[in-house]
Parts: structure tokens; sequence; C-alpha cells
């Protein structure tokens, strides 16, 4: 792909697709009437149930829908709805910032196009269905664990798709909010004695805390300078939490004194231990994917939007940027320290040891590759990470090639595979592997794009 | 407080304020140029340290092998094999520009951060992978045995210190007169100020560019050579250093030159001084105080103090 046919960064009102999306955030926003609470997408659109019964597996194909494209492209219909045919004191001139004319035709393209689910979308979500019941099923006790490790990190890559994605502030630091998740989850157990559900609680309310911190400066740094300081932040954590050992366990970390066992009538084998603790965290990662799929689609979430795109024409149209970007950090943030706070229910102890500088690089790395401003995009990337780390794994293990053996050994280093899938990614796939699925799904990754000029 | 030894912290300083001169400036060649910073600088000049140390092999102690020593004397073989290591890092730096920024020139900012930390994730891991990531030993680019130092009113001024601030100066002046009387340099300059304006007159802004990024990772090279004896040559060497860097950009400004100069001597001293003060900050942690600066700076007066205000277009 030449750099020339990069998506335009401002929309224009010829433009098809974006131009109809950034608009319609907009017109949410403009006028009081067409506000629409709770999740648009959702409305009157009956997707099937799928057979998995787990929590995270009422990832239907239709909720598979990206909420950039549900939210906003939901969104429209409706507002341009409401304007054109009931008609109320709904302009669409209201925006002329974006310069963005709500355009029914992009409208009704939307809602053809949300109807008709792709056999590539039904295949992963049966995928991902079938996956989430055998897999417990058929692994060992470590295996359980280590996929559930996997599966809790959802909700950190999730975090950094919220903060650089939707918000538009590009994270290079969160490792350290999910480092500080699990530190005061960790805490709050042994320290304050307090039950295994307030304290997984703590310990995302305090990162969402730490972030709200780190998001006031984000109020006047934009952009890459922001990426320069949350990277600095990702590279002083460590030695920092060194100097908090009351809190961080310092150098050497700290062991989770607590141990969460399941109720006698699940069993007490190691595995069903490990089944309790997977299923726990399924429905937490499930529930918080949930939530933040409704803040996404919810005013802030739109207001996060419009900020990203276009943050004076967002301020214009009444969004209140310290509170939208603070928001913003705070929720990305404590979505990390949840993941943070999960792993410690997994592996009963945390160190600074486990989250060097490199950790939340790759962390961003597989937000944006899985797709960034796309729920999905991150539970692609995780899978895709995971994916990786397999076919490494068996590479690398092959010996005696000489120096294509030196090479496959590298491709079992998931830094460097990360590091040279993003360099390729943003050449190939601009959209992030959700892209795949479908042209128009995914942020183009602009989201300081009027940074640039 | 003991003057002497404040004498000294600040001679200590001198050093790192030049590296981090260095560095600072490498930053702002190419943001100036661009508009972008470049997170792989010191990753990319480390790996130009580690090429001098395979050109090496042999010629410092702990290191085995044969190599380049075997041609060429002893005394000789560590300039050559830096100065190899540098010419190899700025073709390095140039190809970087030419395969993997030129075509992402009207993409969007975030295209180019997730570039750059490609590059910075890939080299680490590469050079942790096909180098070990313990720390190696690398010969001395200046002489450093224990009495190689002049005393001045009773603390040491190192001649390593001294040498980083000749060697940095000469590259500013080496700089100054590529900028200002060279037809690249020119066009550079113009490139720098306005793109648009320069194809226009003519100027072909792709090479001009490459020229730019060959400039800073000679920079980056020069200062990961001579610092790579005193920090010991590491995967994550330049890591902090580039936080440093970064901030000594910051505070003088983005876009200037002479800022980063200042800044490098800034956050140099500052470096030393805070955690011999503070007891808190402590050595490792003297990397706060940088960022800590860093984020004052942007959010107070994002131009730094030698910087263009950026006036935005709304």
């Amino acid at each position: 792909m030449s750099g020339d046919d990069w998506p335009t960064p401002m929309p224009r009102p010829g433009d098809d697709d974006d131009a109809g999306a950034e608009a319609s955030v907009f017109a949410v926003f403009a006028p009081p009437e067409t506000e629409i609470h709770g999740a648009p997408a959702g409305a009157g659109d009956p997707g099937p149930e799928p057979e998995a019964d787990e929590p995270a597996a009422t990832a239907t194909p239709r909720d598979a829908d990206d909420p950039v494209e549900t939210g906003a492209r939901g969104a429209q219909p409706a507002a341009a709805g409401l304007s054109v045919r009931s008609g109320p004191p709904v302009t669409p001139t209201a925006n002329p910032p974006v310069g963005g004319v709500v355009d029914a035709g992009g409208a009704d393209r939307g809602v053809r196009h949300r109807r008709r689910i792709s056999p590539l979308r039904w295949a992963s979500a049966a995928l991902l269905g079938v996956w989430l019941v055998a897999m417990p099923l058929t692994s060992s006790v470590t295996e359980l664990r280590q996929n559930t490790q996997i599966i809790v990190m959802v909700l950190a890559v999730l975090g950094v798709n919220v903060a650089t994605g939707y918000g538009g502030m590009i994270s290079l630091g969160h490792g350290v909010f999910v480092a500080v998740g699990a530190f005061a989850a960790a805490y709050a157990l042994d320290d304050l004695a307090l039950p295994w559900a307030v304290s997984i609680l703590a310990g995302a309310a305090f990162a969402g805390l730490v972030g709200a911190l780190v998001g006031l400066p984000a109020l006047r740094i934009k952009g890459i300078h922001l990426a320069l300081v949350t990277l600095g932040l990702a590279i002083v954590f460590q030695p920092l939490a060194k100097r908090v050992p009351a809190f961080s366990g310092g150098v050497s970390g700290r062991a989770v004194g607590a141990e969460l066992v399941p109720p006698s009538w699940f069993g007490t084998t190691r595995w069903a231990e490990g089944l309790y603790r997977y299923l726990i965290c399924l429905a937490v990662v499930g529930l918080a994917m949930w939530v933040t799929y409704n803040v996404i689609n919810s005013r802030p979430g739109r207001a996060m939007r419009a900020v990203r795109d276009n943050d004076t024409a967002a301020a214009v149209h009444g969004v209140n940027l310290v509170a939208s970007r603070v928001n913003t950090f705070a929720v990305s943030a404590s979505l990390a320290g949840l993941a943070g706070a999960l792993g410690i229910i997994l592996v009963p102890f945390t160190s600074q040891e486990s989250f060097p500088f490199q950790e939340s690089l790759v962390l961003y790395a597989t937000a944006v590759l899985g797709g960034l401003g796309s729920l999905w995009g991150s539970v692609l990337g995780v899978a895709i990470r995971e994916v990786f780390s397999r076919i490494g794994e068996l590479l690398g293990g092959v010996s005696g090639l000489g120096p294509l053996g030196e090479f496959l050994r590298l491709l079992d280093e998931e830094q460097f595979v990360f590091g040279m899938l993003l360099v390729a990614l943003t050449f190939v796939f601009p959209r992030g592997l959700i892209g795949l699925f479908n042209r128009r799904r995914g942020l183009p990754v602009s989201p300081s794009s009027q940074d640039r000029t | 407080m003991d003057v002497v030894l404040l004498l000294q912290r600040i001679f200590d300083a001198l050093f790192n304020s030049a590296i981090y001169s260095s560095l600072a400036l490498a930053l702002v060649i190419i943001f100036r140029s661009t508009g972008l910073l470049n997170f792989a600088q010191g990753e990319m000049a480390t790996f130009s340290a580690y090429i001098a140390f395979v050109l090496l092999a042999g010629a410092a102690p702990g290191v085995k092998g044969g190599g380049l020593a075997a041609w060429i004397g002893a005394p000789l073989v560590t300039p050559v094999a830096i100065g190899l290591a540098v010419i190899i890092g700025i073709g390095a730096g140039a190809a970087t520009e030419r395969v993997l920024i030129r075509p992402l020139r009207n993409a969007p900012e975030l295209a180019m951060v997730n570039v750059t930390i490609g590059i910075l994730l890939a080299l680490n891991s590469l050079m942790g992978q096909w180098w070990g990531t313990g720390p190696r030993i690398f010969p001395p680019f200046f002489p450093s045995s224990p009495g190689d130092h002049i005393d001045i009113a009773g603390a040491r001024i190192r001649y390593s210190t001294i040498g980083a601030w000749l060697v940095l100066l000469a590259l500013l002046l080496l700089l100054a007169l590529l900028l200002r009387y060279t037809r690249a340099g020119l066009a550079f300059r113009a490139v720098s100020i306005d793109p648009v304006s320069a194809a226009l007159n003519g100027i072909r802004v792709g090479p001009t560019l490459m020229y730019g990024w060959a400039l800073a990772a000679g920079l980056g090279a020069i200062a990961a050579n001579m610092s790579a004896n005193s920090v010991l040559l590491e995967p994550t060497m330049m890591v902090r250093v580039l936080v440093y860097a970064f901030a000594a950009a910051t505070l003088g400004g983005l876009d200037s030159p002479k800022g980063a100069l200042v800044g490098g001597v800034v956050v140099g001293l500052s470096q030393t001084l805070i955690p011999a003060y503070v007891p808190f900050i402590g050595f490792e942690l003297s990397v706060l105080p940088a960022l800590v600066a860093m984020v004052v700076v942007l959010i107070v007066r994002p131009a730094g103090l030698f910087g263009t205000q950026r006036i935005e277009r709304v």
C-alpha cells in the first residue's frame, strides 16, 4: 500500500463511510432530542444466541459488531431517522464543524451492512465458543491456568484500546496499570484482609484512580507527546515500584497469601480449582467487556470518540474535554487494573519484575494488531498473539539448521515478533487485523490525525 | 554543603550531559524535519555499539574471538571499529527512512508511532537474542585509567568527560557547517521549514529527509559508542538514556538544536545532583525527575525553552 492510499484523516462531505460515522457522532451530540442512551446497536436487532453458555461467549455475532461501527453507525440511522421521518427540530446542519452532512444513504447502508453477518464472523464466533467450552475440558491444570491468563489479558489490551482507539490518546504504558491493579488487589487482600470480590474491584478502582491522575496531563499533552510521556512512565515504573516495598513487595515481589478456593460442592481437585477460577475470570472478563461496550456506546463514549476525532469540534458541541479525557483514561486504566487483579487469582504472586517497559509495548502492539477502535479487535489481538507464540514455540524448537535455526529461534521471542508485526501491519493492514473481517471495521490508525498538518 | 564534592558531582554529570545532548540533538533533527519522535533512536544507537563490539572481538578483556584486531594494530583498533560501526549506523538510519518511513509520509501520526515502537521492540529483542541480555564490557572510547584526569579546585575532571565534550562540540560544528554550506544542508533546512514549498522549488524531499535520518543515526551511534564503556553494553542500555534525551529535547524545545544542547546539560546535571541531595530518589529512580520535568514542560510551555511556539489552526 503506498502512502497515498491512506484514509483521509479528516472526513469531508463527500467521503462515504468515515464521514458518515464521524458526522453521526456529532449529530448525536448536537441536538438533545436525538440523545440515544444505552446501546442503539442492540435495539431491534435480534442476534442469534450462541450455544455456549459462558458469559463471555454471549459473544454473539451481532455483538461482535464493532462499537465504533454500531455505535456510530447505529446511532446515525436513529439520528437521521428522527430528523427525517418523525421530524423533531433536529437539523443535520447542526454539525458543520466536522464538515459532515448527515447522509441518509450512508445510514441505510450501515443498517443493511449490520444485518448481514458474514460467514467469517459466524465461523470466528463459533470457534471462540467451542474453544471456551472445549479448552477447560481438555487442558491440564497448568494449561488451564495459562489459558485463563490469556483470557484475562484481553482486558489489559482492551484498556489500551479504550485509551488509544476510542480516546485517541496513545498509551504506551498500560503495563503500569496492570501492575498497579495487581499490587492494589494483593494489598487489599492481604494487608486489609478484604474478601476477594472487594479486593479485585479495589484493584481495578485504584488503577482507575492512578489512570485518572495520568490522564490529567493528557489534557494538555496530546498525540505523539503523550506517547512519549506514557513510554517514560513505563520505563520509570520498575525503579519506582522498588521504592515502595510496602505496596509492591519491592525488589523480590509480593506473594499473595489468600487463595481463591471453590466451594466444596464444586470439587476439591486441583483441576476443579482451576476450572472454578477459569469460570470466575471468564465471567468477569465478559462482564467487563459488556460494561465497556455500553460505556463506549453511551453519551460519555460518544464524547470520547468526538474528542478523539476533533477535540475543538467536540468542545463546541458541549463536550467537557477535561471530564472526557480523564474519564477515558480512568476507564481504560481500570480495565488494565482489573486484568492485573484477576491475575493474582491465577498466580498468587506479583512483582515489578513482570512489568518491564517492553511488556507495556507488547500490550500496545497487541491492541494495534487486533484493531484499534474495535472491541473485538482486542480479543482478536490476544488470539493472534497466542497463535504466534505457539508457532514461535514450534519453530524455535527446531534445531540444527544453522543461521536459519538462529532466525527461527528469534520467532520464539514475543517482542521480536510483535515489533516486526507492528511495522508490517502498519503497511499491510492499517486498520488492524479486525479489518480483515470487514473493510470498514477498525479505526484507521489516526486517533490524533488532526495534530499532523 | 561540601563545595568540592558538589564540583566533583558537576564534573561527573557533564559526561552524561554530553551523551544526552548528542542523543537529544539526534531526536531534534528528526522532529524538526518530519515532526515525528523516533522512539527507536536509542535502540538503533545501541545496535551500532554492538556492531563495534563485534568488530572489536578480541580487543577488550572478556570478549572472545579474533576479528578486526588481527589486521589492525592494537592502539588503532578501537577508533577504527567504532568508526565503522558509526558508518554502518548511518547507513542503517538512511535505510530505515527509505524503507519504513518514507512510504508512510502521508500516514497519520499513530502509524509513525507504531513503526518506531515496532523497531524498538524488534531491535531490543534481536540484540538480546544475538548478544545476550547481560552487560558486556566495552573498550573505552577515551583514556579511562584511574589516573586520567585533571584536577580543578580539588575536584577531578576526567579525560572521558573532556573528550565527550570535544566530540560533541566538533559534531555541532560539523553539523552547522553541513547545514549552512552544503547544498544538501540548505535543502534540509528548507524541507524542515516547509516541505511543500521546498518540493515546489524542486527540492527532492524524500532524499533530503533520508539525509536527516542518516545524520541523526550517526549522532546516536556516536553517543552510544562513547557511553558504552561507562554504562556497560546491554540491549536496554539506551532506554533510560532515551528518556533523559527526550526530557532534554523537550526542555530545550523539540525543534531547537540549541535547546537540545542546553537541555542535555540541565538534565545531565539534575540526574546526578537530585539523587545526591534527595535520598528517596537514589540512583535508580533518577529517571523520575526527568520524566516529571518533561511532563511539566509539556504542560506549561510545550515549545520548551528555545522551541518555536506552535500555533494550531482550528
